[in-house]
């Protein structure tokens, strides 16, 4: 087995990857009301949802039970899109290179011949995950390199905020990853789960997430969620108020509920 | 990012503002006994310039006013940076100008109470000033303004003379990581080339991801080019893995011939009646020599592909970057007839903004071409 065998797989794995994503035609372009203000986080103006309804995923094929999966969309009725390969939260516990195989890398100034005709600053990046059609770009840096960087980190926060997993409310029992990111006198919290992780640690994304199922499963009721985190009312408001993409995430559905947003 | 790096003298500080003429002067052949000196980025130079704040926001307010007469006048001119784009440089030259720019810049956003507060420079003021018109009026390239370019997650020194190293040549370091990560020794420990390495870009990504006996040898005609690439090689500690040569394309690499496994350029690719036409930046200020490819821009892309076949071990992997669909393909057909049975599992590979901008492939091993004869059109 000679190298150019090995390396021919690589190679075409790394040419599909990069294979830009032909058809946008039917794609909805949803922009953004989130504020993030945060240097870590990002600006609205660097933030674009694409929201792609019934998305043929790339390894839809082979995977005869396809979990059907609701995705939620800020702005948006619910929409149902067919993922392979997992859930939301398997998506979340991909390494960067798993993920990146699931998107579609663009940039931004794709017109004109690029290379050494440009001066460049197409250094902005823009990834769109497959599976999901979520969308997470980056602009600010001097690399396209690390602008990519920066785009996977922000389309995990996305994930997890706009893929929902159903959870069963009667037999609930909060997950792990949920269970660190709740305060200390959490009274289900258990006594293996550490120190809360707070909104800075990468892993609070999949405790976001696993919380946000609950709570669009329990219909935005503040007071029945906490109730099955062994919180009070109070204490999970603050939680939720910690981090702005969450709050805005439990404020979109409350209002979409009729419901008065948290503050 | 700080390396240990010997600071050069003062003397060198001073071009980054007053070289005034582009277009060097080449007239060292490639027996020059006497190196170019290469220029420190403003960011590695010494912070021994004081300014208050409100003289530092003065400036800034100034610089902006300028990037916003531009409005979209260079957009319309020559599809080059719009307002938008010339304020993010101008935070970037800020962030490079200052010691500390982290706190700084962002009370230069705020109504600071402290404007008597003192800070320290790597340029003089006047030079900030002097430096931010050359950009603005002559469209000199901003990473020549700062005399660095950020590609990938490297910080390489630039200036004129040199080519900028554009954001779709980062994808050949991502081809070869991918390459070598799962080889089993052969690619990885070996000996590889860029030519044309221009600041040595490839080859220092190259040479980050290759194993311990993994070597790059890198070549430039420009005696300019060969003395950044030098810096730069230092900055990252490289020296031991990475040569540069002086000479054009194969010529310093005689005596490894059939010896290389891996093979990159980023070669002149432009066709010469494009040059007067390319946006300012590139045009009256980037070497010609590193952008012209002759007539169809394909002679230096022939060239390398005619030399690969002969400088390539059996098996070793070839990228080259090119100008887009056209030449990727004409370079394809050419293997394919004029160096038939050379090389194998040649692809074309587009870039991240879906541009077939990379032809890649393999020097055939004679068993596998007696084996599979119609390999090459795969």
């Amino acid at each position: 087995m000679g190298m150019a065998v090995a390396a021919q797989s690589v190679l075409k794995w790394f040419v599909s990857r990069i294979r830009r994503n032909g058809s946008s035609s039917n794609s909805t372009v949803v922009s953004s009301t989130s504020p993030w203000d945060d240097d870590h986080r990002f600006h609205s103006r660097n933030f674009t949802s694409i929201v792609k309804l019934g998305y043929p995923t790339r390894n839809q094929g082979n995977n005869g039970n396809g979990i059907v999966q609701r995705i939620w969309f800020s702005k948006y009725a619910t929409a149902t899109a067919t993922a392979s390969g997992g859930d939301g939260r398997q998506f979340l516990g991909m390494t960067d290179e798993e993920l990146m195989r699931e998107c579609d890398m663009d940039t931004f100034k794709a017109s004109g011949p690029g290379g050494q005709h440009r001066n460049k600053r197409e250094s902005a990046v823009r990834l769109k995950h497959l599976p999901t059609g979520v969308v997470a770009q980056a602009v600010e840096d001097r690399s396209q390199h690390k602008n990519r960087a920066a785009a996977l980190a922000r389309l995990r926060t996305l994930l997890a905020l706009k893929v929902r997993n159903t959870v069963d409310v009667d037999a609930y029992s909060p997950p792990q990853e949920l269970r660190q990111i709740l305060p200390e006198k959490s009274t289900i919290r258990g006594s293996d789960c550490g120190p809360q992780i707070g909104p800075n640690n990468p892993k609070f994304a999949l405790g976001m997430q696993a919380l946000l199922d609950l709570i669009f499963a329990v219909e935005g009721s503040i007071s029945d969620a906490a109730k099955k985190l062994g919180l009070s009312t109070g204490a999970l408001s603050r939680l939720i108020l910690s981090d702005d993409s969450l709050r805005m995430a439990v404020n979109e559905l409350r209002t979409s509920k009729g419901m008065k947003p948290l503050k | 990012m700080r390396l240990g790096f010997p600071r050069p003298s003062l003397s060198t500080f001073s071009p980054i503002l007053f070289h005034a003429n582009p277009g060097r002067p080449n007239t060292c052949s490639s027996k020059c006994l006497i190196q170019p000196k290469p220029q420190t980025p403003l960011f590695l130079r010494p912070p021994t310039h004081s300014v208050t704040l409100s003289e530092l926001r003065k400036w800034q307010n100034w610089a902006k006013t300028l990037a916003s007469s531009v409005g979209s006048n260079f957009i319309d001119a020559d599809n080059s940076p719009d307002t938008i784009l010339l304020h993010r440089e101008l935070n970037w030259l800020i962030e490079d100008a200052l010691e500390n720019p982290k706190p700084l810049l962002t009370q230069l956003g705020t109504d600071c109470n402290d404007e008597g507060m003192v800070m320290n420079l790597r340029a003089e003021l006047g030079d900030l000033y002097e430096l931010w018109k050359r950009r603005i009026e002559e469209r000199r390239p901003f990473q020549y303004v700062v005399g660095c370019e950020h590609w990938r997650d490297l910080v390489l020194s630039v200036e004129e003379g040199v080519l900028i190293p554009r954001p779709e040549t980062e994808l050949i370091v991502d081809l070869v990581t991918d390459l070598v990560k799962g080889d089993h020794g052969e690619l990885r420990e070996g000996l590889w080339a860029d030519l044309g390495t221009g600041s040595g870009a490839l080859a220092i990504g190259i040479g980050r991801v290759l194993g311990t006996c993994g070597r790059v040898i890198a070549t430039d005609l420009s005696p300019v080019a060969v003395a950044v690439a030098a810096y730069n090689v230092q900055r990252y500690n490289l020296q031991n893995k990475i040569e540069i040569k002086l000479g054009s394309w194969f010529e310093p690499l005689k005596d490894v011939k059939g010896q290389l496994v891996g093979l990159v350029s980023n070669p002149p690719y432009i066709p010469s009646d494009h040059i007067s036409g390319l946006q300012a930046e590139v045009a009256k200020h980037e070497p010609r020599l590193a952008l012209d490819g002759g007539a169809d821009g394909m002679d230096d892309l022939l060239h390398l592909c005619h030399g690969a076949t002969s400088m390539l071990k059996p098996g070793g992997f070839f990228a080259f970057e090119t100008n887009g669909e056209k030449q990727c393909k004409s370079l394809v057909h050419y293997m394919q007839n004029e160096s038939k049975g050379s090389f194998c599992d040649v692809s074309i590979v587009s870039d991240f903004a879906g541009k077939q901008r990379f032809v890649t492939g393999f020097k055939a091993r004679p068993f596998v071409n007696n084996l599979h004869t119609s390999c090459i059109s795969s």
